[in-house]
């Protein structure tokens, strides 16, 4: 798996049925990472907190003692952290509760393992930074701390807008991005009509990232949908 | 509200139909009766005719003729000739009353023109060189003499008479609309609160006035509606809170079922038909996830009960959206989806609940990869035609037969008919998609696609 550097991330399970615990617990060992605490309460959670901060949080809605929500606004008076939802409650409200109140995802059960590792991982490099940010693609690296591009020993330097549109597809690396996705990353909110820039843009990334630039295979088109940026493990 | 105006105009109407009716009566009897009064003038006439047909004889007496003098007899009544110059009778009928004066002043004769000589009314006729009076018995007439009228008063009368005419008519709509107005009052709450009934509002009327009994039945039928609907409402939130409660609970044990048995499916260290048996478990388990989803969210949309919340969005976004979550869950690359819209459509507005829109579409693309198992392509196109935004789903996989597409597009689903539902088992996928086409007032039409499979178009107004 990519993103080494978020395995030591400390992750706060609180979920009432320990049996769940115990499952979350094996698949995100399983995906290597190795700093988790659990908790059954909303009292064990605040134990918990008190003793290590998490670096992220998941919450079940329905704990004995009280509710996830509630237990999300104190955990966010004390210190920010990324914190997801994870919980059987799948109504359209509870859902948008949640995010009203700064979740910043909500899972409803019951899961895929693979989607609730993707989806953490997702926030966890939106939250925290690669502290050794160079992200090797096939002909090339990208340097995000330098915004640079290293293409056969030379350095390039990337502008702000391709700069924005990298930083969403390596967040999404493996993973197709729509377009509408990167317009708004690059142009903000109703980011309607920049189609054709963005297409121009992408050519220009391809220009500085790829040894054939007509033949990507780092950057990749989804015709009519989107990009994919494919790191050289994928 | 149309009736109340009706009824209003209607009343009014007959109001001023029946003045006209009643002044026209009146007019008509007046001139009857005036007809029949006419006559009463002959007493000028027949002294007229006296004094006319006197005659001067030689020696200066006069003669009437026979056939007056008997008729003035037969009618008792007497009759005299003044002479013009002196005043004197010259000439007497035989009955004369002996009360009767027989020589007259000027004065003399305005009083009797005007009026009584001893009590008998007085009728006078100009003749050569005098005048005749003639007597009538006491009581036959009344006389009344003041046949002077101010001349505004004869030049005015067709307005006075008109403005009779108006009076007269305002008087009885008056009447009328006073008469009406308190059954009008009393009808317009009981035509409101039928009108009320089938809507099943709540509305109860005042059990006063002139058809309280009326309004009593009216609230009784209304309160049976009201306790029937409100009992339905709650079986139906119950059935609906029920199917929640369900889905609900179902999902966290199935969580367990799901997760493990997706860490047994990856776990390279355990046998492959082991792993495969964990593979048909995650599988058979994410059919189940998708049926309580499903049925929860059918039962809300049925039941009114799911919240709408429509805003401005743009189709292709959404459409996209959801077209690349499915790709970048498909790890084995056995559903690639092909993008069809046209390119030079960047933007299509539709006002719609952004995640019943998307859950509509994932359940179309679940569709196509539900039944082909073997995998397939998958076509998403976004148009816009004849003021519908259509988003088409369709694949290259076994699609469905004639037969079945009639019924998918026209029978009822079990979930929502009351008749018997062996054959019409398909899935509830379908049917979300067709309500969640409804409440935007929408369609979802089922039919075959172009490239050999299955297609369904959501039609959406814009």
């Amino acid at each position: 798996m990519e993103f080494e550097y978020l395995k030591n991330k400390r992750i706060l399970l609180v979920d009432d049925e320990r049996e769940i615990l115990k499952m979350l617990t094996s698949i995100l060992e399983e995906e290597g990472f190795c700093n988790i605490a659990t908790a059954g309460t909303v009292k064990e959670a605040l134990e918990e907190v008190k003793r290590s901060t998490p670096e992220i949080a998941v919450l079940d809605v329905m704990l004995p003692d009280g509710d996830g929500f509630s237990l999300m606004e104190r955990l966010k008076q004390e210190e920010e952290y990324p914190i997801l939802f994870l919980t059987a409650r799948g109504e359209d409200e509870d859902r948008l509760k949640g995010f009203g109140l700064g979740a910043d995802d909500y899972i409803v059960k019951p899961f895929l393992p693979k989607e609730l590792v993707f989806r953490m991982t997702a926030i966890l490099r939106r939250s925290y930074k690669d502290e050794n940010p160079l992200v090797k693609l096939c002909g090339s690296e990208i340097d995000f701390d330098c915004a640079e591009v290293i293409k056969e020993g030379k350095r390039i330097a990337l502008t702000a807008k391709e700069y924005e549109i990298l930083t969403v597809l390596y967040r999404n690396a493996g993973r197709i991005v729509t377009i509408d996705a990167l317009c708004e990353a690059a142009w903000g909110e109703n980011p309607f009509g920049y189609e054709n820039s963005l297409m121009a843009h992408i050519r220009r990334i391809r220009e500085k990232i790829e040894i054939n630039p007509s033949r990507p295979v780092s950057l990749i088109t989804v015709k009519g949908l989107g990009y994919k940026l494919m790191t050289r493990r994928q | 509200m149309k009736s109340i105006p009706k009824l209003i105009r209607r009343f009014v109407s007959i109001g001023i139909l029946s003045a006209v009716l009643i002044l026209a009566l009146n007019i008509v009897l007046l001139v009857i009766y005036t007809l029949r009064q006419m006559p009463n003038s002959y007493p000028w006439q027949t002294a007229a005719e006296v004094a006319e047909s006197l005659r001067q004889t030689k020696e200066g007496s006069c003669v009437l003729p026979e056939d007056i003098a008997c008729e003035l007899e037969e009618s008792d009544v007497w009759a005299v000739y003044i002479d013009d110059r002196t005043g004197q009778v010259i000439w007497r009928t035989r009955n004369l009353p002996e009360s009767v004066p027989m020589s007259y002043k000027a004065s003399d004769i305005a009083r009797l023109t005007q009026g009584y000589i001893d009590g008998y009314p007085t009728f006078t006729g100009e003749g050569e060189n005098g005048l005749a009076v003639l007597g009538y018995p006491r009581d036959s007439f009344w006389k009344h003499m003041w046949p002077s009228w101010d001349y505004s008063l004869i030049a005015d009368l067709p307005k006075v008479i008109l403005s009779v005419i108006v009076a007269n008519i305002a008087l009885i709509f008056v009447i009328y609309a006073a008469a009406n107005f308190r059954l009008l009052k009393s009808v317009k709450p009981i035509v409101n609160a039928i009108q009320a009934l089938p809507s099943g509002e709540s509305y109860r009327i005042r059990e006063k006035g002139l058809l309280s009994e009326l309004a009593v039945s009216i609230n009784k039928a209304a309160d049976i509606l009201q306790s029937q609907n409100n009992r339905l409402r709650r079986k139906e939130t119950a059935r609906a809170n029920w199917i929640a409660g369900v889905s609900h609970d179902i999902r966290t044990p199935l969580s367990m079922v799901m997760g493990y048995a997706a860490q047994l499916k990856e776990n390279t260290g355990l046998p492959s038909d082991a792993r495969d048996k964990a593979a048909v478990i995650v599988k058979q388990s994410g059919r189940i996830k998708d049926l309580v989803n499903d049925l929860n969210l059918a039962s809300k949309l049925e039941y009114n009960m799911q919240p709408i919340r429509l805003e401005e969005e743009n189709m292709i976004v959404l459409v996209r959206q959801t077209a690349v979550d499915f790709m970048n869950m498909d790890y084995e690359g056995k559903y690639p989806i092909e993008w069809e819209t046209d390119e030079a459509l960047t933007v299509c507005p539709v006002n719609v609940d952004r995640d019943l829109i998307r859950r509509a579409l994932s359940n179309l693309i679940q569709n196509s990869i539900n039944h082909n198992e073997q995998g397939c392509r998958i076509y998403i196109r976004v148009a816009q035609e004849g003021g519908e935004c259509r988003v088409s789903v369709s694949d290259d996989g076994v699609g469905a037969d004639e037969g079945q597409i009639e019924n998918l597009n026209n029978a009822s689903h079990y979930m929502v008919c009351d008749a018997s539902t062996d054959g019409q088992r398909h899935g509830l996928g379908l049917l979300i998609v067709k309500q969640i086409a409804a409440v935007h007032g929408g369609t979802a039409v089922v039919g075959h696609s172009a490239k050999g499979g299955f297609q369904v178009e959501l039609r959406l107004p814009t």
